[in-house]
């Protein structure tokens, strides 16, 4: 394996990660230079992943409020070079083990889906480099693989059509049903799908898993109340573009940024804000959101009437939550 | 063995206990499991019981007659035995389900599901006296 360690090479992620696996190797897989991800084995098992379309483990615990943002910046700086993050929130109370072992594996396996079904790309192994969370579970390399294929054979099931996957998507003015029923999640998706965000850009604005967001995506998309609202106008594009190769090379260069890079939940934030909060102001806090209180037209040309109906819409909903 | 499963190992203390297992809601996956398996594929198991809670939440008008009202469990019973379903409402990122399967002749219904509940408590609860927000 020694020859896939230094040299960057051209390889599918999964069949390399099953390599590495095979021959116990500890060390962290960089795909695409890690702006599509890193993997990380400890004696050929899975310890961590990262993807820019997966909220990490510290996203997900600050932007729902779990940990206070401050509290999980100094668990990082004081843990990360002893690689013992999560062992430090657990043992200064922050967290009890058993939520950390439910993050961490969620964001695993949310993680994984993205970064084991990119095609074959340039993929680098760094032996012996260990991720600074720490040891918190474990999970074995097929056991990934398998629940990756299932989740992109659900999706397919829900609604087969991939393209509202990274796409902007965007409410449909009218719904093509008298009357329709919403999950909580659902509802906080259609609210926040501004005809710029994509389902990743959704997932980070929310704190929600990537997958769970792509599947209420297509779900929505199915039942014809959501649609992909086409090649967004050039602003919007360049963010959606940009953005996550950017947030993926710091994600991997600097732990001080929580696990999917720059931190979510930055300024003047309250220990005591609630995941409701975070929510409402998510849209104005996000530089990836240019033009958070611009007008709602910014949709595809021939849509303008229908968009400007729609932001009326979104205000009414907004003010009645 | 994880805290995970320390979890699932107690609910399998419980009388009748046949199977075990701790569900995200959302993907269907099985995060830890102990015991047996209904039908004998674990996969299969916890992508159904997900299934059917969110077919419960989103569509039965009864999981939500009241506003801030919510699913706590969801039990089916058969022939031969008893499945509990227990939300674990989680902070970050959606919800779990612990899942149990008792055997009838053996399984105490009632106290299955008192018991349930408080480990799943214990699973997401922080306990009251740890400090918040205040590290290093």
């Amino acid at each position: 394996m020694s020859e896939t360690g230094r040299q960057p090479e051209i390889a599918q992620p999964s069949r390399l990660l099953s390599q590495l696996a095979d021959a116990g190797e500890t060390g962290t897989l960089y795909v695409d230079g890690g702006s599509s991800g890193t993997v990380h084995l400890i004696d050929g098992r899975v310890s961590c992943v990262e993807s820019p379309a997966a909220p990490g483990v510290g996203a997900l615990l600050t932007t729902s409020g779990r940990l206070a943002e401050h509290t999980w910046q100094a668990a990082v700086q004081t843990g990360a070079a002893g690689h013992r993050v999560g062992r430090l929130l657990v043992e200064q109370g922050h967290l009890m083990q058993s939520e950390l072992e439910l993050c961490v594996l969620g964001a695993i396996y949310d993680a994984a889906f993205f970064v084991l079904t990119t095609a074959a790309t340039s993929v680098r192994f760094a032996p012996g480099e260990l991720h600074w969370l720490g040891r918190v579970v474990e999970v074995e390399v097929g056991a990934l693989e398998r629940e990756t294929s299932r989740r992109g054979r659900r999706l397919d099931e829900i609604f087969p059509e991939s393209s509202v996957d990274h796409a902007p998507v965007t409410p449909v003015p009218t719904p093509p049903v008298q009357r329709v029923v919403l999950t909580a999640a659902q509802w906080e998706l259609v609210v926040h799908a501004d005809g710029r965000r994509t389902a990743a850009d959704l997932s980070r604005l929310l704190g929600r898993p990537g997958y769970a967001t792509l599947q209420e995506v297509r779900r929505l998309s199915a039942a014809g109340l959501l649609r992909n609202a086409g090649p967004p106008s050039s602003g919007g594009d360049r963010g959606a573009v940009d953005a996550p190769p950017d947030e993926g090379a710091s994600a991997v260069a600097d732990p001080d940024h929580g696990v999917t890079g720059p931190d979510p939940v930055a300024e003047g934030e309250s220990p005591t804000r609630t995941r409701a909060a975070t929510r409402r102001e998510g849209g104005h806090r996000r530089q990836r959101d240019p033009q958070p209180s611009g007008p709602n037209g910014a949709g595809p040309v021939d849509a303008v009437p229908d968009d400007a109906l729609l932001g009326r819409l979104r205000a009414a909903l907004k003010a009645l939550r | 063995m994880s805290d995970i499963d320390d979890h699932l190992a107690r609910t399998m203390d419980l009388p009748g206990a046949v199977g075990a297992s701790l569900v995200d809601c959302a993907t269907g996956l099985a995060l830890g499991s102990a015991g047996a398996v209904p039908g004998g594929d674990g996969e299969a198991a916890a992508a159904g019981a997900a299934e059917v809670l969110y077919v419960a939440s989103g569509r039965a008008p009864f999981a939500s007659a009241r506003p801030n009202d919510a699913i706590e469990d969801l039990i089916i019973t058969t022939a031969s035995g008893y499945h509990l379903l227990r939300t674990v409402p989680v902070a970050f990122g959606g919800q779990l389900a612990l899942c149990l399967w008792l055997d009838r002749p053996d399984g105490n219904l009632a106290m299955a599901r008192r018991r349930l509940a408080e480990i799943a408590d214990d699973l997401v609860r922080p306990r009251p006296d740890a400090p918040v927000g205040s590290a290093a």
